[in-house]
């Protein structure tokens, strides 16, 4: 028995690696923010691993991720309700549906993000990474970089927004080619 | 798209909006596709982004990464029974205690305490030495103190 339990934890092991990319990029386009993301993220790789003994290996390991991811998300804005910043629940499923469309677009965006990155200056590179630190607080980088949290935000939003149309150039000419 | 736009995702994505912010960006996002693409994007992005700040601490602090850059795993394999662990011990305890006390009440090598203790004083009563006979009343050291008064021997 404990053979077979490992076999099913390797088998699972290999198919959330392979789809965890992706899942966490689902779940983070339907919540606000990266720590909710986050948390959810890890609430749904514990029910995929629970509910995975039940899991018919015939069917998309993706398709069925996304679906315990969304049902995981919905649960987890209905508890937070009353927060303004919250979606509600169409748009929600709505940009549930897209998402799990655009999933190889996301994927291409993913691989060539990788390269966008190299290419920028060092200095704008190593705020970006600073800034999505796991942990970090934006007014705690801003003073110890000595400049305040609005104009760190800004600077991130010239780097996002810049790094988004390499992504998509790269994309285009890859496309291209 | 034009840069309102995208400034109001990000901000979003920042947790800076306000709550009018929130509610005009979900409206706007529920009647335009293009608009939905574009925040999809955003939302792909942060998130890769986070990854590879994260995969950038790990290859820089490798094994001693500060915690709050490691994701917390599932609990897989036998780690998820580890809170078992306490009881487990404690069931095994009083398993052993219940086989040691039924081997103990069943074993036929067991002595009769009774048998036991009845057999030692048979034996101590047989290595006793026999008393000596005892001796006459004349043989007394004492005799002489209880002779009658003028009896001469």
């Amino acid at each position: 028995m404990p053979h077979l339990e490992n076999q099913l934890e390797d088998k699972f092991r290999f198919l959330f690696a392979e789809h965890e990319p992706a899942l966490r990029a689902f779940v983070r386009a339907l919540l606000p923010t990266a720590n909710d993301a986050s948390e959810v993220t890890q609430e749904v790789a514990v029910v995929l691993w629970q509910k995975f003994g039940d899991f018919d290996a015939s069917r998309d390991f993706r398709k069925w991720a996304f679906g315990v991811a969304r049902y995981e998300v919905l649960a987890f804005l209905r508890d937070k309700g009353r927060d303004r910043h919250v979606f509600d629940a169409d748009l929600v499923n709505k940009l549930a549906d897209e998402a799990d469309e655009a999933g190889p677009r996301h994927e291409a965006q993913r691989d060539a993000l990788e390269d966008c990155l190299k290419k920028l200056p060092e200095a704008r590179r190593a705020l970006v990474l600073a800034a999505y630190a796991k942990g970090i607080r934006m007014d705690e980088l801003a003073e110890r970089r000595g400049q305040s949290a609005m104009s760190l935000y800004k600077a991130l939003h010239r780097i996002r927004q810049s790094l988004l149309e390499c992504v998509e150039r790269t994309i285009t000419r890859e496309s291209l080619v | 798209m034009n840069n309102h736009w995208h400034e109001q995702i990000q901000r979003h994505m920042n947790g800076q909006s306000s709550a009018e912010e929130s509610a005009a960006l979900c409206e706007a996002l529920k009647r335009d596709a293009d608009l939905r693409a574009l925040y999809l994007d955003y939302m792909n992005l942060d998130a890769a982004l986070g990854e590879m700040a994260e995969a950038e601490a790990t290859a820089v602090f490798g094994a001693g990464a500060p915690e709050t850059t490691k994701p917390a795993q599932p609990l897989l394999g036998w780690h998820r029974w580890l809170w078992l662990a306490p009881s487990a011990a404690s069931a095994a305890l009083v398993i052993l205690f219940c086989v040691i006390a039924e081997h103990r009440a069943a074993s036929p090598s067991r002595p009769d305490i009774g048998e036991l203790t009845s057999s030692v004083r048979t034996a101590i009563s047989r290595l006793r030495p026999d008393m000596p006979p005892p001796i006459p009343a004349w043989m007394s050291p004492t005799a002489v103190l209880l002779k009658e008064p003028g009896h001469p021997y």
